[in-house]
C-alpha cells in the first residue's frame, strides 16, 4: 500500500482494526484501485456497530469523447473514424446508431467506421460526443470494494461520491438519517494526519 | 488389534499389492485417490503392522505417514457462502485438514453473518450435528463472536472448536461456557494462506482438532462401539451392489461413530438394515438407522457395547 499517502485503518478493537488492514489493502490491490486512491480511512466500531470508509481519490480521469479514442477526417458527407482505442469501441457503436441511425453507419474493417451525415459532415461537432464517463465505473468499483472490505453482516449502507472525495457508512442496524457528523469526524481526523 | 490412521502415497505402478496387504492385515481402506500417476490411501491398519507396510512400500517409493484424523468426518461452518468469506478462509482450512486425513463438509450457513442478525436454522444445526466435530469460523471481533456464540452453539452436540481473529487467551476469555477447542488469529481473511506463519496457524488447527478427536476416541473407548465404523463400510460396499453406482468420490463416509451411506434413505434403509455382518447380527441390531439431513443419505449411528452387550 505504499503508493497511497495516507492509509489507515482504525478500530475500537486494536487486533480486530489490524486484520482489517491486511483485509483491506488486499481488496484495493485485488480490485487495481491502487492508482485511483489518494487517502483512505476506515473505522470500525463493532460494539454500534459502524463501518465508516472516507476517502480521496487522484485527479478524476475527465469524460471520455471520440476524439480520444479515434482519428476524425471529414469528406463531404462522410466522417471516418480510424480506431485508435477499441476499449469503448462498442458504446462508441451503440451511440452513432442512435445519433446518425444504423443505416448510416457502417464498419468496413475493425478500425475503421464511416457515417454518413445529412449535413456538413465537418460541422457535426462528433469529435466532441462523449462515449463513456469513468467516473461512473470508478464510484462502482470503490463502492463495491468498500463492500467487500466491511463485515458481511453490515447490511445496511449510504455512500456518496463527490468532487473525488467519496465516503461510505454501513451497519447491521438502522443508519441515523444524517450520517454526515460519523463521515466528517473521520474526514477531519484524514485531513489533521497530512 | 489396534487401528492406526495412516495416510500412503506412492505410485499407481504395484499399488494393488499394497491393497491387498492392507487388507490382509486386517485393515480398511477408508479413502482411495488416483491423482495422475500417484495413488493416495488414507487407511487404517494395525498399529503393529505399520513396520510390515513400510517396508513392503519402499521398493515402489511409497511414502507412509501417520494422519490423525483418517476416519472423521468434519463440518466446517462458515458463516456463510459469500465472497467475504470465501475462498479464503473457509477453503483453506477445509482442504489443510483434507491433507490431515479428515472428510470435511463445508457448511455455509444461510444466514450466519452478523452479531445480532446471525441465526442458525434447525436444518444447519442437525447437518452439524451429524458430524464428528464442528469448526466454526469466525470473523475479526471479540464484541461479534461473544455476542453471537450462544446463538451458534444452540443445539448443538458435537465438539466445536472456535477459529477467530482475536488471540486464542480471548478467545477463551469471551467464550462462556468453554468449547471444545480455540485457535486464534485465524477469523477473517482475504488473500491466500501461503506465508509461513498462516501455515503454521492450519497446523495448530490441526493439532487442535487431533487432540479434540482424541479425547472423543478415549470417550468412545470406555465404552466401545459394537461394531467399528470402518467394518461397517466394508460391509456395506460388499452387500450392496448398488453402492458402487454411487458417482461421489466416497460413496460411504466414515465417522467416529458411524458411517454416511450415499444412498437414497427410502428405497435402501430396510435392505442395509437386513444386512448380516456376523452369524446372525443384523446391523439393525447394532446401529441406528436414520435419514441424513444432507441430501436424502443414510446415517448409520453405531450403538455402544453398552446398549446392545455385543462387539462384533
Amino acid at each position: 500500500m505504499s503508493t497511497l499517502e495516507y492509509f489507515e485503518v482504525d478500530s475500537t478493537e486494536p487486533v480486530g482494526g489490524q486484520l482489517y488492514r491486511r483485509i483491506a489493502s488486499t481488496v484495493i490491490t485485488d480490485h487495481n484501485l491502487l492508482k485511483v486512491l489518494e487517502r483512505l480511512r476506515i473505522f470500525i466500531d463493532p460494539s454500534v456497530p459502524v463501518f465508516v470508509a472516507v476517502g480521496i481519490t487522484r485527479t478524476v480521469p475527465r469524460t471520455i469523447t471520440v476524439s480520444d479514442l479515434a482519428g476524425i477526417t471529414y469528406d463531404g458527407q462522410k466522417i471516418t473514424l480510424a480506431i485508435a482505442d477499441e476499449t469503448f469501441l462498442a458504446d462508441l457503436l451503440q451511440i452513432l446508431w442512435k445519433s446518425y441511425g444504423k443505416d448510416q453507419v457502417s464498419q468496413p474493417d475493425r478500425f475503421t467506421i464511416e457515417i454518413l451525415t445529412s449535413g456538413d459532415a465537418a460541422s457535426s461537432g462528433i469529435e466532441d460526443l462523449a462515449v463513456a464517463d469513468p467516473t461512473e465505473g470508478l464510484f462502482k468499483d470503490l463502492i463495491y470494494s468498500m463492500q467487500v472490505i466491511c463485515p458481511e453482516g453490515f447490511r445496511v449502507k449510504k455512500q456518496n461520491f463527490h468532487n473525488g472525495r467519496f465516503w461510505f457508512v454501513a451497519s447491521e442496524n438502522t443508519l441515523p438519517e444524517d450520517v454526515t457528523p460519523l463521515v466528517d469526524e473521520q474526514f477531519r481526523i484524514m485531513e489533521a494526519a497530512s | 488389534m489396534i487401528l492406526v490412521p495412516i495416510t500412503y502415497k506412492g505410485g499407481v505402478f504395484r499399488h494393488d499389492e499394497i491393497l491387498d496387504l492392507i487388507e490382509d492385515m486386517g485393515g480398511y481402506i477408508i479413502q482411495k485417490h488416483m491423482i495422475a500417476q500417484e495413488v493416495v490411501l488414507q487407511a487404517l491398519i494395525p498399529k503393529e503392522d505399520i513396520e510390515i507396510l513400510k517396508t513392503v512400500s519402499r521398493p515402489l517409493a511409497g511414502e507412509v505417514k501417520p494422519a490423525p484424523l483418517v476416519g472423521t468426518e468434519i463440518a466446517v461452518v462458515s458463516m456463510s457462502l459469500e465472497i467475504h468469506h470465501l475462498p479464503h478462509a473457509s477453503c483453506d482450512v477445509a482442504e489443510y485438514l483434507r491433507t490431515a486425513g479428515a472428510k470435511t463438509n463445508m457448511i455455509g450457513l444461510a444466514r450466519g453473518f452478523g452479531k445480532r442478525i446471525g441465526l442458525l436454522s434447525d436444518e444447519e444445526r442437525d447437518i452439524i450435528n451429524e458430524h464428528d466435530l464442528a469448526i466454526y469460523l469466525f470473523g475479526n471481533f471479540e464484541t461479534c463472536i461473544k455476542e453471537k456464540m450462544p446463538t451458534f452453539r444452540r443445539g448443538i452436540q458435537v465438539p466445536i472448536v472456535v477459529c477467530g481473529g482475536p488471540t486464542k487467551e480471548t478467545l477463551m476469555k469471551i467464550i462462556d461456557p468453554p468449547v471444545a477447542g480455540y485457535i486464534g488469529g485465524l477469523g477473517r481473511f482475504m488473500h491466500r494462506t501461503k506465508e509461513p506463519h498462516e501455515l503454521a496457524r492450519l497446523d495448530e488447527i490441526v493439532e487442535e482438532v487431533s487432540r479434540v478427536i482424541d479425547q472423543k476416541r478415549i470417550g468412545i473407548a470406555k465404552d466401545p462401539l459394537s461394531v467399528t465404523p470402518a467394518r461397517l463400510m466394508d460391509i456395506i460396499l460388499e452387500n450392496v451392489p448398488a453402492i458402487h453406482e454411487v458417482t461421489s468420490p466416497i460413496p460411504v463416509v466414515v465417522q467416529m461413530d458411524g458411517t454416511r451411506i450415499k444412498l437414497p434413505y427410502d428405497p435402501y434403509a430396510a435392505e442395509i438394515r437386513e444386512i448380516e455382518i456376523e452369524a446372525g447380527i443384523r446391523i439393525a441390531d447394532v446401529c441406528d438407522i436414520r435419514p441424513s439431513r444432507m441430501r436424502d443419505y443414510i446415517l448409520l449411528k453405531v450403538k455402544p457395547f453398552s446398549e446392545t452387550g455385543m462387539l462384533v
